[in-house]
């Protein structure tokens, strides 16, 4: 496993900046933590739109809306039949509100589960216990690392320094959460 | 010169379309004193708060009073009776789970509209989004009479392998609203947690670090996690956009498969939904004035958030009036005695007469005033009307439903409603207790989206220095 080397910015504009400074350089691997989210910063850092997150919850929207025809038909045609002034025991049309509603219940569910525990959360164990400072970076703080710092580290140094960081740390391994 | 426009005069102008924009964030702060200013609002409260939670909180108590009156001796203390079986209760319903619909339509719409001024209101309305919920479930929960047996209306196995009735629209009630609520949660809360990881590491005190740092499960921003969350939001923000349709569709419903005239109409569903964007718009501005004002926030939540909120308030007032017209319209082309009966006589020139012109007044005639730009932008002006128009639609709701069930076919069956203590507790319960849950909002939940602020203070700085 490599050392991973991480850079502290006090202004987005310059870590935006640094990154294809350092991808120029030979970086590959990138990570970040930072106080908000701007578009810019995904497209520099390479990250790719997650393909399983939609697929699931549209899975789970089709999944909802199919467990409540079908209980409704199940407990109303079946379990229980019950003759309302001759109208029919089951009918799509008075289905249609719970459906829908349980098709949003399960898609936003699926949304916020997995929106949050694709990337492990909730974690109790962070690299705030490893970077200096780590605590502003939910405030002002902008922090960017190359996780395959190869030999050459010394030239990543370098150009996070020139880019305007703050500060650069190497983590080595055994140091990482 | 106000200190706005002291500000707007140092700030370079885009030099497109950038005014509007400049407007929505009027202050010079970088990110840690813009962090430090809006987490001081809730680390350090303003004296009058904790007061005020308090007087709130004692006034509560006459909901649960009123709803333990309701509940040991029954639904007879109420006004309600035969012919009008729906009276303050549902009225109070449809007014609350309206007032919601705001929330959700600031969060979720605009989002989806890239509309930048939603930034700094968004929490506060999805805030009283779940308070209004919460507010508007106590009602149909007591009409059911013996409202412990709630969970009669949830499909669960039981011995006598009796079901829920879901032809009734009240089994579609019920999955709306907690369909509408838990996602209305999981949306808020979702968007909060950058903000509580923010307070978790700047609060002074250990039983707060530790308190948001449950809260915030963990997150340390990383670019990944900020990646997820924005998707995740997005995807959440368009399941929501079609919720915030759904739900109201759904009440109105309880209103047009019924035959009563002035119920029976397929116009409903639209009328009902901007009805309750209206209403609730109203509400987000009687809340936001006063906080603006008494936090000091006016660089934050700026004149320009108050104009555009004032212009959806013109843009869903017309929509109401013009439903409105058409309801009266088609009684009147449909040709039913009783629908033309109900809308022509009874409404106009019948019991509910005076009330109904006063409907007219507060949610057709007063909001026209919002032609008028200064009208737009006076926070006092703004806030009358926002008053004006919530008295407007809660009259709005209480002519539809008393008015169509104290004459409908038969002269024999008319009779008015008049309201008793306990209705009447039970509305000012809800009220106060809506205060108290906003109050202690206020306290303890970081109530502007910090984060949102910052990226949009990114944005503007990359749009005014053109990289």
């Amino acid at each position: 496993m490599a050392a991973e080397l991480w850079a502290e910015f006090a202004d987005p504009l310059l870590l935006e900046r640094a990154i294809p400074r350092l991808r120029s350089l030979g970086a590959r691997r990138f990570d970040a933590h930072v106080p908000f989210d701007w578009p810019a910063l995904a497209v520099a850092l390479g990250l790719k739109r997650p393909r399983l997150l939609p697929r699931a919850v549209f899975v789970a929207a089709a999944v909802g809306a199919l467990f409540a025809v079908t209980l409704i038909w199940w407990t109303a045609a079946r379990s229980y039949p019950l003759n309302v002034g001759g109208r029919p025991l089951d009918s799509l049309p008075t289905d249609i509100p719970i459906a829908f509603e349980t098709a949003v219940l399960f898609s936003a569910s699926t949304a916020f589960v997995l929106g949050l525990g694709l990337g492990g959360m909730p974690r109790l164990h962070q690299k705030r216990d490893v970077l200096p400072n780590f605590t502003r970076v939910s405030i002002d703080r902008f922090w960017v690392g190359v996780l395959d710092a190869p030999a050459n580290a010394a030239a990543f140094e370098h150009a996070f320094r020139e880019a305007g960081a703050l500060r650069v740390v190497t983590l080595n391994p055994e140091q990482r959460p | 010169m106000t200190q706005e426009a002291a500000y707007l005069s140092t700030v370079p102008v885009r030099p497109a379309g950038g005014l509007q924009e400049r407007e929505l964030l009027l202050t010079a702060a970088n990110d840690q004193a813009l962090t430090d200013e809006l987490l001081g609002k809730i680390f350090h409260p303003p004296p009058w708060l904790d007061r005020s939670i308090v007087i709130t909180g004692l006034l509560s108590l006459s909901l649960f009073g009123a709803i333990a009156y309701t509940l040991t001796t029954g639904i007879g203390t109420w006004g309600v009776t035969i012919p009008v079986a729906w009276g303050f209760a549902i009225t109070n319903f449809v007014w609350w789970i309206g007032i919601g619909h705001a929330g959700t339509f600031i969060s979720a719409f605009l989002l989806l509209l890239e509309q930048k001024w939603r930034v700094s209101i968004n929490r506060f309305a999805e805030a009283m989004t779940l308070f209004a919920l919460m507010q508007a479930a106590v009602f149909p929960l007591l009409h059911l009479g013996r409202a412990w047996f709630f969970y009669w209306l949830v499909p669960y196995p039981n011995e006598m392998h009796i079901w829920p009735q879901f032809r009734s629209s009240l089994t579609w009630d019920v999955a709306a609203v907690s369909t509408y609520f838990t996602v209305s949660l999981l949306f808020w809360y979702f968007g909060l947690i950058p903000d509580l990881a923010a307070a978790r590491d700047r609060a002074p005190e250990r039983w707060r670090r530790r308190a948001y740092g449950v809260f915030a499960l963990g997150w340390s921003g990383s670019a990944s996690d900020w990646h997820r969350h924005r998707i995740s939001y997005g995807l959440l923000a368009g399941i929501a956009a079609p919720l915030v349709i759904s739900v109201h569709s759904v009440v109105s419903m309880d209103f047009s498969i019924g035959i009563l005239p002035g119920w029976h109409s397929t116009i409903f569903p639209p009328y009902f939904v901007a009805g309750a964007i209206y209403s609730g718009f109203a509400l987000v501005l009687t809340l936001l004035i006063p906080v603006r004002r008494l936090y000091r926030l006016e660089h934050v939540v700026t004149t320009a958030h108050l104009e555009k909120m004032a212009i959806m308030l013109m843009i869903t007032g017309l929509i109401v009036t013009y439903a409105y017209g058409v309801e009266t319209y088609l009684a009147w082309l449909g040709g039913d005695p009783f629908e033309m009966n109900n809308a022509l006589h009874v409404r106009p020139l019948g019991r509910y007469a005076f009330l109904t012109w006063v409907v007219v007044f507060c949610n057709c005639v007063a909001p026209q005033s919002l032609w008028l730009r200064f009208v737009r932008r006076s926070p006092l002006a703004l806030f009358v009307l926002s008053l004006v128009i919530q008295l407007g639609m809660w009259l709005e709701r209480f002519v539809l439903i008393v008015s169509s069930q104290s004459a409908d076919f038969l002269p024999s069956a008319t009779h008015g409603f008049v309201p008793s203590a306990i209705d009447y507790a039970l509305l000012g319960g809800t009220l106060c207790f809506f205060c108290f849950l906003f109050l202690l909002f206020l306290r303890f939940v970081p109530f502007i989206p910090i984060s949102e602020l910052k990226a949009l203070r990114l944005e503007l700085r990359r749009g005014m220095h053109g990289s």
